[in-house]
């Protein structure tokens, strides 16, 4: 990178390579800057200070945003549904992609267009897919409601969305539907890449399907199940549009994950720096995760 | 169906076995693609039914008619044109800003090393990473400060930082596909390094803008958090629209439906045209959502 410095204004075709590159990065470069880093960098100061949306002096508070958040117990609350609702989401996700995966990795006509139906959950716009499940779980007429209270899964009348013993897991499930999709292209994908010569190999030592499966599959699929469980493990975390949409974190608390609770700490309390020490604490949590991620991978790629 | 077996690389014989087998993955196929996309097909039975019943319980799985009742209900009550103008403006001009500045910069970091190249990529995947609900109060803070919340540029500079990423990280990866060889011949016979672009790497780009356009497109068309708290009554999006309908005293499900399916359709429809982009795309990139 040095090299590159000294002759960014000298003449020839490298240097204008380098002032080429940093112009064409320029405008994706400020729009970051403007949209993302600056409002970041904003946010930091604003977590020591009690702000709301009418007040016209910020008092500066210290650490006081900060240490509310250890004793806040809804947050915590919260904090637990968000592992929950992580872990299940990707469970499912990854689970019901690779099952489908397998069932679309096939030499039939058609697959094709299998595969077309199969993406849908995850093509549709998650307004409609929210409303839509909502619709189907609604209490006096939803379709699959009904049906659970005719087999006395459920109260006359109930929703699971609208039961606290069942609104998260329920929200779990919406969201497998959602996402599987994506999973399992990135797992069909890499089966298409697996070395045929393994299973030849394989079949020649006289290996049945399920040992096929395990020894040449599953190891094969590794490294791209952990880059998943990173991507949509970071994703799944914070995501808000699903849960809020639905059940809005209800009922009593019993959906509430960070993403929808800090929703409420901004625009139904608008306790702003209160929600900015929020979103700091959590900010400063996954970017450990992310380095720690990072150096476990290179550690593991060096050995 | 000659290649049944899942590796067909043995016999070409099928044992029973093989043959249960076949059975059993076709009819679990079969579930899944239910599975997958009932809901939709729900979605569009329920916004066709008359309200006689649409409200009845328990419901029936076939209607005995078909109506239009619910389409206009939708539209005659509400704003819901001034919605689908809205997001077509923000998806559209979201899309366009982010492909043109994404393949500037796509193009920066596949053909050039530059200063600072690197940092640009950490920035980069900084941003696809970043959770948007982490950024929604600061974002609202910045743009309340200089009076723009509430209007439709505000919305487009917040969905610029969900699609950004994702144009500059695929049309990295489209550029990248293009033989530089290609390139350097039209500079050896006299191009600039932007005659070369435009004239010979552009027009084998237009796949990969496509592409690019599609995936920006249906990001911002789809988006719900920055449009609903960055918008007001006039400058509401379909997403943020529809939710008006659930908060009203009575849940009106045959408009919510309706509109439900029309903002779906769209989206739908140019998956269908772009299936193969599409795939590509998701592997290439990913996509959040």
């Amino acid at each position: 990178m040095l090299r590159g410095r000294s002759g960014l204004f000298g003449r020839g075709l490298s240097a204008q390579e380098r002032r080429l590159g940093l112009s064409f990065s320029l405008p994706a470069t400020v729009v970051f800057l403007v949209v993302l880093a600056y409002p970041i960098f904003e946010n930091f100061r604003s977590g020591f200070y009690d702000l709301d949306l009418v007040g016209k002096n910020p008092a500066w508070v210290g650490f006081d945003n900060f240490i509310e958040i250890t004793q806040d117990q809804k947050l915590w609350r919260s904090l637990g549904n968000t592992l929950t609702w992580t872990i299940g989401s990707l469970v499912g996700q990854l689970g019901l992609g690779l099952a489908a995966a397998l069932l679309i990795d096939r030499p039939w006509p058609g697959m094709r267009w299998v595969r077309q139906l199969l993406l849908m959950p995850y093509v549709v716009p998650v307004i409609a897919s929210a409303l839509v499940w909502q619709w189907m779980l609604d209490g006096n007429y939803g379709i699959i409601s009904t049906e659970f209270q005719a087999w006395g899964l459920l109260p006359f009348g109930a929703s699971p969305l609208g039961q606290e013993s069942t609104s998260l897991l329920t929200v779990i499930i919406i969201n497998v539907w959602r996402g599987f999709p994506f999973a399992m292209l990135v797992y069909w994908a890499s089966l298409q890449s697996i070395d045929q010569a393994q299973y030849e190999a394989a079949m020649v030592d006289g290996a049945n399907a399920v040992q096929r499966f395990l020894h040449i599959t599953l190891p094969n699929l590794a490294s791209v199940t952990l880059s998943l469980i990173a991507v949509r493990g970071l994703f799944t975390l914070m995501y808000f549009e699903l849960i809020w949409l639905t059940t809005r974190g209800g009922p009593a608390g019993s959906s509430d994950v960070m993403s929808t609770y800090l929703y409420r700490v901004i625009m139904g309390e608008f306790r702003l720096g209160y929600a900015a020490a929020i979103a700091v604490t959590v900010g400063l949590f996954l970017l450990a995760v992310v380095v720690i991620f990072q150096l476990g991978r290179r550690l593991a790629a060096r050995r | 169906m000659s290649g049944a077996a899942l590796r067909p690389a043995g016999s070409r014989r099928r044992t029973p076995g093989q043959i249960v087998g076949s059975v059993l993955g076709a009819l679990a196929t079969l579930a899944l693609v239910l599975f997958a996309i009932f809901p939709q097909l729900w979605m569009l039975i329920s916004s066709l039914r008359p309200a006689t019943e649409l409200f009845i319980s328990p419901p029936t799985l076939f209607p005995s008619s078909f109506t239009l009742d619910w389409y206009i209900e939708a539209f005659a009550g509400s704003n819901a044109v001034r919605w689908f103008a809205n997001s077509l403006i923000v998806a559209v001009a979201t899309s366009l800003i982010s492909s043109a500045v994404g393949a500037l910069a796509g193009y920066a970091l596949a053909r050039f090393v530059y200063p600072g190249r690197k940092l640009f990529m950490v920035l980069l995947t900084s941003a696809y990473l970043f959770p948007a609900i982490l950024l929604l109060m600061p974002l609202y803070l910045m743009l309340a400060n200089y009076r723009l919340v509430g209007t439709l540029p505000a919305i487009v500079l917040a969905h610029l930082v969900i699609t950004l990423p994702l144009s500059t990280w695929l049309m990295k990866s489209f550029i990248e596909g293009i033989p530089r060889e290609l390139e350097e011949a039209a500079l050896v016979d006299g191009c600039g390094p932007f005659g070369a672009f435009m004239r010979v790497t552009f027009p084998l780009l237009r796949t990969g803008l496509a592409t690019t356009l599609l995936f920006s497109f249906i990001l911002s068309w789809d988006e719900y958090l920055f449009a609903s708290t960055l918008s007001n009554g006039s400058t509401a999006t379909v997403p943020v629209g529809i939710q008006t309908f659930i908060s009203s005293f009575d849940v009106r499900w045959g408009a919510i439906m309706a509109l439900g399916s029309l903002v779906t359709i769209p989206v739908v429809v140019l998956f269908v045209f772009l299936q193969r982009y599409f795939e590509k795309g998701i592997t290439a990139g990913g996509v959040k959502g």
